[in-house]
């Protein structure tokens, strides 16, 4: 086995000029510190299995990510056109009983959060980037990361084995409140429940080992030159959404833990003296609240780790695009960063109408108003960036401005809830649907898509149909946008959610033709998708070429030796950085950007401010 | 560790090198091993974990209308005839402080390159661990035997039974992890895995190093940790 | 081009839709207008930064959209702009937090006159308890409940004996009265809502836990169970009838109260039934206690 640890792509050791700094002929304008470590030796796989299945390289394990997030993320979204489907057409088809909604519902929610989301930014563009964009070969530990996306597979083939089950997957509801959870009258609370849990404790577990990854890359294993504040926002949004990872899944894990006793062997944890269907239940003494606290104690950050991430990549997609400079870099930092630590003061601000004690419903709702600001100061940038800019209106900008609208739309709605008396009417209604699609289940999508426009070329080398793309994107936010806008409205006059059936009440009944608009929507939307896939296919065969970063971006992932990007990333030498990577159309510069590794002796003559 | 030296870049003390060290490049803790790094941030998310369990302990201890059992009655070891209160946890945490003793010198003869020394003192360590272990499952048997079980308590509230179990059973599994990595270790150490500018071993295919001694070294250390404020949870309160 | 205008017309149509919608709120029937008029002002101050952001954005993209010649300018910062657009935004939420914060602390302080309810929940359906003259309510565990003794009442606390046992899903209300709606449940969680009082609260099996509002408006309204409690949680709800003091005193008279219900019964076995239950209270670890 040895011979492949041999020195053979040429890399394995700088060069002593490289170690030592910049050779005497570059003036000192260019200098930058030497390297403090030797080359990361890699493993390179020789056989199909090391070099594709079981592979160490960050960015085959980022598709890898990707690929198996969009599968869920499909099943998630076959899910969502069934619950559409009796929402809006009850009776319609005739199998959907109350028992398979639910069952519909949770494991769509949870599917799309978790699973879909989550997987999707971290493991996927996580993966494939952060060693890209800080100027690294790889991951620090590329055999970690190798497990933690077997782990992550693992995880969803638990999960998909839930349906199949004996009295199918759980139908708790993505937040597993008990007592209902785990005892009869909910769907699926014997083996689907049990399974749920397992998934979630390995999908913990796995995306701690790619989470270290992901940290210890950033802070540990940056090119030459390449500062903290130098990172691209896509790094900073995807780093600083894995610390909160890292320190909101123990709350998982550990509720993940306690339910599995509870259910398995009976202890009360979370089960207080229950009576059912006439007879005392064998539990006691426990805290259903205890188990909400440690739920939002990971959910709430939960929502933000798949926020962050977004925010981070439509910075750099809307400064690309628009040809402009961010507005604000250092202050986009410290939102991401702020936003991060916040959200860990938020949580209860699910639970103001949970039965805990109300006068905690004070602190938190002003914590979680707080958070607006920070946010806010993000959306102020995003559209400051496009002001005096050069705005390229391709399928990738369209993207983000349909991230725009609806980002601030859901954080908008998100503001009333906060406010914890208005949060009081509105409260498990169709406005928190509303709100969290808006905001999550859009927001962050329309994000992926643009990324996936964006870095197509990058990762095979062709360019995605932009005819295609626009039709895709006008499907997408015109129709997603007409289901979750006037979903608002369902909550106003009160109809709660996770409701199998809702005509029986006067003032429902009059929203029996919007529910069944939102649901036509929602078919729409669904088969919009099936534009990118086609779109995908046809360009993998026939698509034209793309040539060397085709975006005229300056982060470091356009510019390796080779497009897509050989495993080591950068050829035979690291590149060294020189700038931050928003330097766009500088005055006095004969392009419209000057790429991070171009050295400031060749730019001489341009306004630079920051390097 | 010993201050590295880097070219370049000079390290300050305190605040100030703090800040300097985070707006430079390349790396954020200068000198530091990634696995060292990986560690510490490993760590915090397990103090999370655990910090979630004894929270919940708290609450439910709190919260639990039934009297919570007395500990020092409950945890008695009988010696020479007289029940002596925490006698077995005391024993215990000894056991396990001194491996954590004996790791410390691990790593020192470590860097030393003293591979004998090196390789015995990380034996002794699991050893340790292994008492600590077989200490706890004696202590298990105890409590069943009594009738304490995960879901009931004939001395008082279930729930003691319940936290008892899942918490002492959570670290328990953590020593017990550390332990099979201590043997692992040894053996790599005696085999000289980590001389000479290191060899390819399994597992991870990296080239090994002294630093990994260190590194378990730190889970080790945190595990001890952990049991302090496990045995102050439930055996001092 | 074409993006900006599409942008403006869901922009538009969104305002249009909001203004003519046929949905909106149901009648408020209870005294918690300050939630409505938060509402409304969070709704102004949201929807005005909402479609302030967009126009602003849909103009960029008309003014600014791609020009080979043009330039783009290059600021990476502005620090009075930054600073000016952080105040302003802190004044806004300052300006939403207080009016909410405000009749939150009216919403947990409940008014020395209102009356008790005790709502019990159990999957999937409502029954409800009121005091009887001594205006208190007798304390509950869930172990005692049985066909005898439906709400759990313990037999030996004096105040418990006339207390109003409404044991249908419909309870009725005075008008202009405030009432203080204790929950309970006897197995999952559950939520007592009636849209048209605005006001919900999670009844937690275990704890028992509470809200109150005043209804003002007569009629009948439904209640839906607004926490998921399991495959019937959409079919579990309820009716709520707010009457005039006189129509609610008579109806008042008309229902039976627990010692009505314990005469009903033979008294030796109901002796026996007490001892017995006596002994497994001691057993099981249960408080509920208000
Ligand atoms: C990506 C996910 C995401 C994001 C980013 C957010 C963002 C926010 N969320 Fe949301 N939320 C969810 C996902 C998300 N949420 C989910 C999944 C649920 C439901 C879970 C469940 O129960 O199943 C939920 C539920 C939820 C609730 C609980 C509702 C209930 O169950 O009763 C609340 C209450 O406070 C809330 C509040 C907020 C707030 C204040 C923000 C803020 O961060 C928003 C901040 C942004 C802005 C405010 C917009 C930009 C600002 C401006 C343009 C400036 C001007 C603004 C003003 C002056 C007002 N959310
Ligand atoms: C990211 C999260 C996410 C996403 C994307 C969605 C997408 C959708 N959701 Fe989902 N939903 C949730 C998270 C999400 N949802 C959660 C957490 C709940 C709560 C569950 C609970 O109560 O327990 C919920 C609940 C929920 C309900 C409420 C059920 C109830 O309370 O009774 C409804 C009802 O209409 C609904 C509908 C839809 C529809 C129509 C879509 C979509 O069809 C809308 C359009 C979506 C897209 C356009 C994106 C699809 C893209 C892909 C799937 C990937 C393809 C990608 C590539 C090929 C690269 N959802
Ligand atoms: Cu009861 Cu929902
Ligand atoms: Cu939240």
């Amino acid at each position: 086995m040895s011979d492949e640890y041999e020195n053979k792509s040429g890399y394995q050791a700088q060069s002593s000029e490289t170690l030592t700094g910049s050779a005497g002929s570059t003036p000192d304008i260019d200098y930058v510190r030497p390297a403090e470590l030797p080359e990361q030796d890699l493993y390179h796989g020789h056989t199909f299995i090391t070099k594709w299945v079981f592979c160490q390289d960050a960015k085959v394990i980022g598709v890898q990510y990707f690929l198996t997030a969009v599968f869920t993320g499909i099943v998630g979204l076959i899910l969502s056109w069934l619950m559409r489907l009796q929402l809006g057409f009850p009776g319609l088809a005739g199998f959907i009983t109350a028992e398979h909604y639910y069952q519909f519902v949770t494991m769509h929610g949870m599917i799309m959060v978790v699973y879909f989301l989550t997987a999707l930014f971290l493991g996927g563009f996580g993966n494939y980037l952060i060693p890209l964009m800080v100027g690294a070969r790889d991951m620090v530990f590329p055999y970690v990361n190798m497990l933690s996306f077997w782990m992550f597979f693992v995880a969803v083939a638990v999960l998909m084995a839930s349906f199949f089950v004996p009295g199918g997957p759980t139908g708790a509801g993505w937040t597993l409140y008990p007592p209902q959870t785990i005892l009869e009258g909910t769907p699926g609370s014997g083996m689907g429940i049990l399974l749920m849990l397992v998934s979630l404790a390995l999908f913990v577990i796995g995306f701690t080992m790619g989470g270290l990854n992901y940290m210890i890359t950033v802070l540990q294993a940056r090119t030459r030159g390449m500062t903290l504040m130098r990172m691209p926002l896509t790094v900073w949004g995807i780093f600083t959404a894995t610390v909160l990872a890292m320190l909101a899944f123990p709350a998982l894990l550990v509720s993940a833990i306690m339910m599995t006793l509870d259910k398995v062997i009976g202890t009360s944890f979370f089960m207080p003296t229950i009576l059912k269907a006439g007879e005392v239940l064998e539990y006691g003494g426990g805290s259903p609240i205890l188990f909400q606290h440690l739920f939002w104690f990971f959910g709430h950050p939960e929502v933000y780790i798949v926020a962050l991430p977004a925010f981070g990549i439509v910075s750099d997609l809307i400064s690309v695009h628009a040809r402009k400079n961010i507005f604000g870099y250092r202050m986009m930092v410290w939102a991401i960063v702020g936003i991060g630590a916040l959200s860990f003061f938020v949580w209860a601000h699910h639970m103001y109408v949970s039965g805990m004690n109300p006068w905690f419903g004070f602190f938190f709702a002003t914590t979680t108003l707080i958070i607006a600001v920070p946010t806010a100061m993000k959306v102020y940038n995003w559209i400051l960036t496009l002001w005096r800019g050069n705005i390229r209106i391709n399928t990738v900008m369209l993207w983000c401005l349909g991230f725009i609208v609806t980002f601030v739309n859901g954080g908008i709605t998100g503001i009333f809830l906060g406010n914890v008396s208005v949060d009081v009417p509105l409260s498990d209604t169709y406005f928190v649907v509303a709100h969290f699609h808006m905001v999550m289940g859009i927001a962050p999508v329309m994000v992926i898509m643009g990324a996936v426009y964006h870095w197509f070329p990058l990762i095979t080398g062709r360019l995605l149909n932009e005819t295609l793309g626009k039709w895709h994107f006008w499907a997408t936010f015109l129709g997603a946008y007409s289901i979750y806008f006037p979903m608002h409205y369902l909550g106003f006059i009160g109809v709660p959610r996770r409701y199998y059936e809702m005509y029986d009440s006067p003032y429902m009944t009059s929203a029996v033709g919007m529910n069944e608009f939102i649901s036509l929507a929602a078919f729409l939307v669904g088969a919009a998708q099936f534009i990118l896939i086609f779109n995908i296919i046809k360009t993998l065969k026939t698509g034209k070429p793309a040539p060397k970063n085709p975006w005229k971006a300056n982060s470091l992932e356009w510019h390796t030796s080779t497009q897509p990007p050989e495993h080591g990333n950068f050829g035979e030498r690291l590149p060294v950085v020189h700038r931050w990577p928003y330097d766009f159309s500088v005055p006095g510069a004969k392009d419209d950007f000057i790429p991070q590794t171009t050295p400031p002796s060749e730019v001489v003559h341009t306004k630079v401010e920051k390097t | 560790m010993s201050d590295p030296k880097i070219d370049g870049f000079e390290l300050k003390p305190g605040f100030r090198g703090m800040a300097s060290d985070t707006g430079s490049d390349q790396t954020m803790f200068k000198g530091v091993h990634w696995g060292k790094a990986m560690m510490w941030i490993f760590l915090l998310s397990d103090t999370f974990v655990f910090s979630c369990f004894l929270i919940a302990y708290m609450k439910g201890r709190g919260s639990t209308p039934v009297e919570w059992p007395n500990p020092s009655e409950v945890f008695a070891l009988e010696a020479f005839g007289v029940p002596v209160p925490l006698l077995l946890i005391a024993l215990m945490t000894f056991v396990l402080i001194t491996s954590s003793g004996t790791m410390a010198l691990a790593v020192k003869y470590g860097y030393e390159k003293n591979r004998k020394m090196c390789g015995w003192l990380v034996l002794a360590t699991a050893i340790g661990g292994l008492t600590f272990v077989g200490m706890q499952a004696y202590e298990w048997s105890k409590l069943i035997h009594e009738g304490v079980r995960p879901w009931e308590n004939p001395f008082g509230a279930a729930q003691f039974g319940s936290f008892f179990f899942m918490i002492t059973g959570f670290h328990g599994t953590h020593v017990s992890i550390g332990v099979i990595f201590l043997f692992i270790y040894a053996y790599k150490v005696f085999a000289g895995h980590y001389e000479n500018g290191g060899k390819r071993g399994w597992f991870t295919t990296m080239k090994g190093d002294y630093v990994e001694i260190e590194i378990l070294g730190l889970y080790w250390h945190f595990v001890d940790l952990v049991w302090v404020f496990i045995f102050a949870f439930f055996y001092l309160w | 081009m074409h993006a900006g205008i599409i942008f403006f017309l869901v922009i538009l149509g969104s305002i249009l839709f909001h203004i003519f919608t046929p949905w909106y709120w149901t009648d408020i029937a209870s005294n918690w207008k300050g939630m409505d008029d938060t509402i409304t002002l969070t709704f102004w101050v949201g929807g005005g930064v909402f479609v302030a952001v967009c126009l602003f954005m849909i103009y960029c993209v008309f003014k600014y959209s791609y020009k080979e010649d043009r330039k783009a300018e290059y600021k990476p910062e502005d620090k009075k702009l930054e600073k000016i657009l952080t105040v302003a935004t802190t004044l806004g939420v300052a300006a939403l937090l207080a009016p909410g914060l405000i009749i939150w602390n009216q919403y947990v302080n409940v008014p020395k006159n209102s009356i008790e309810i005790d709502v019990m929940a159990w999957q999937w359906g409502w029954q409800y308890r009121l005091p009887g003259n001594d205006g208190k309510l007798g304390t509950t565990k869930v172990v005692n409940i049985n066909d005898d003794n439906p709400f759990g009442i313990n037999l030996d606390d004096p105040y418990g004996r006339d207390d109003v046992m409404v044991q249908s899903d419909i309870i009725n209300l005075e008008n202009n009265r405030p009432v203080k709606i204790l929950l309970r449940s006897v197995d999952v969680l559950h939520n007592w809502y009636v849209p048209q009082f605005r006001a919900k609260m999670d009844a937690v099996p275990g704890v028992v836990t509470y809200y109150w509002f005043e209804p003002n408006k007569v009629g009948e309204y439904e209640v839906l169970c607004a926490e998921y409690c399991g495959v019937g949680h959409y079919a579990m709800r309820g009716g709520v009838e707010v009457q005039d003091p006189n129509s609610y005193q008579q109806w008042l008279g008309e229902q039976e109260t627990f010692s009505d219900l314990l005469a009903k019964q033979n008294k030796e076995i109901e002796t026996k039934k007490v001892a017995k239950n006596n002994s497994k209270i001691e057993k099981v670890i249960y408080k509920e206690e208000k």
